[in-house]
């Protein structure tokens, strides 16, 4: 049955891997914050694309949406660094691969979430500006952007803790972050309920912070939009 | 890189065989999942012990990534003295998972319908379950199919996680041929577009049934903006 060692030996056999939960959970936060500011910039791309007066560029827009969202992210990362890599014949580290899965399958999430945003500015604001004599640049750069970011502000905290989340699939290619951390000390210690039941307890806590802070967040974007517009 | 389109064709049926049980574990999982979001929500709205448990769970299923879950489960269970084949702690995490986002998104819906038709109802004489099962509950379905169609692509797409428990599902199939045959671009592509096709299907059917029940009962005069409001606002009692 279940065999709890003691509390000393459990400190002893735990010891490495809760030195590893440190560098794990690094990694783990910054290849999620960089696939996260690189699917962000992916995103205005695409959104862009997606609302041009260019048919083939609206329709690339919607089948990458369509696909991305229509495969599981495990999948993404198989592709990442395999296919990819076997399709031009080059090769790519877990890392890189792990990172540009994870931001190209946000950065489909990301779009969807700044057309929502975009559209509740209302039309007219775009109709001042160009009859104020504004080029179509000025106008996203002044007026459209700086709103569709700070309105979108508390769906893509929410984006980012289930990027965070997917950012564990990196362990299916062996990038060392946390969940990779604690599949190797599963191996190494055979205790794998206090490893999973700490790694667990990781995660929580920083996807935890993350949410009580995008929930202040939105509240204070919630009291400073104004209604209506 | 030329495509070896031989190799895909062998490769269909294996993919086929393994898409059987990611539907497998999707149709057993998630009704059981969709029960437990149910009893989740209405505890959620109790003023027992019941509503702090409930609330954990969602916080549990919101915050811990399904890969550490599947790990912890499968490698965890026996620990415990339990054995669980591989299929069974799939079909769990499935039924766990669904019902805490379940939840939530019965949550959003019934704080969505108005607190004033509550209060109307109860006020008529109805009892509390009365109220529920005539007033309340024709009322959601306009709210609950849309969020609960991308609930079930996203329990179906992350069954994909199972492979690494060896259950034999697509994913596991996959990687299993691409080991063979290293023709990685042949395979993952068949699979990934056998995984966008299930889910533009899935999506489809979930448009379908979005209409039907549109046309059957009155749609809300509100659409619900988000499946994961911020919480602690207007509870309904």
């Amino acid at each position: 049955m279940f065999n709890w060692p003691g509390m000393e030996q459990m400190r002893g056999v735990l010891q490495p891997f809760v030195e590893g939960v440190v560098s794990g959970t690094v990694i783990t936060l910054a290849a999620s914050a960089g696939a996260f500011v690189i699917g962000l910039g992916l995103g205005i791309v695409l959104l862009l694309a997606r609302i041009s007066p260019l048919a083939p560029l609206r329709s690339f827009v919607v089948l990458w949406v369509s696909l991305i969202r229509g495969t599981p992210a495990l999948i993404h990362m198989l592709i990442a660094y395999y296919m990819v890599p076997a399709m031009f014949d080059i090769s790519i580290s877990p890392i890189t691969a792990g990172v540009a899965a994870l931001a190209c399958n946000t950065s489909a999430y990301i779009v969807e979430i700044l057309r929502g945003a975009l559209g509740t500015i209302s039309y007219g604001q775009r109709a001042a500006a160009y009859a104020m004599g504004m080029r179509a640049p000025q106008v996203w750069r002044h007026v459209l952007l700086p709103q569709v970011i700070y309105r979108a502000i508390p769906p893509l905290t929410s984006e980012f803790t289930i990027l965070l989340k997917a950012s564990s699939l990196m362990s299916i290619i062996a990038v060392p972050e946390l969940a990779t951390v604690a599949r190797n000390a599963t191996l190494q210690t055979d205790l794998p309920l206090q490893v999973f039941a700490i790694t667990a307890a990781v995660y929580f806590v920083l996807l935890f912070c993350i949410s009580a802070a995008s929930r202040v967040c939105e509240r204070r974007v919630s009291r400073m939009l104004p209604h209506g517009h | 890189m030329a495509i070896d389109f031989s190799i895909v064709r062998e490769a269909i049926p294996v993919l086929l065989e393994g898409l059987r049980i990611t539907a497998l574990v999707s149709v057993v999982g998630i009704p059981i999942g969709v029960v437990i979001g149910i009893s989740a929500a209405y505890a959620a709205q109790s003023r027992t012990l019941l509503r702090p448990i409930a609330l954990a769970y969602v916080e549990l299923v919101r915050n811990i990534p399904y890969l550490i879950l599947v790990y912890l489960s499968f490698f965890g269970l026996p620990k415990l003295g339990v054995s669980a084949s591989a299929m069974t702690v799939a079909v769990g995490c499935t039924a766990f998972y669904t019902g805490g986002y379940f939840c939530e998104i019965l949550r959003a819906a019934l704080r969505s319908v108005a607190r004033g038709q509550t209060h109307a109802a109860l006020s008529l004489g109805m009892t509390y379950w009365q109220t529920q099962r005539h007033i309340i509950a024709p009322q959601l379905f306009g709210f609950l199919i849309p969020p609960t169609t991308s609930l079930v692509i996203m329990m179906f797409k992350d069954s994909a996680i199972f492979s690494v428990m060896s259950l034999p599902e697509m994913t596991y199939q996959s990687n299993l041929l691409t080991a063979n045959t290293f023709a990685y671009v042949e395979v993952l592509g068949a699979t990934a577009l056998i995984y966008w096709l299930s889910s533009v299907l899935l999506a489809g059917v979930g448009r379908r049934l979005e209409n039907v029940v549109g046309r059957r009962t009155r749609t809300p005069d509100v659409a619900p903006l988000s499946t994961f409001p911020a919480k602690g606002k207007g509870q309904l009692s």
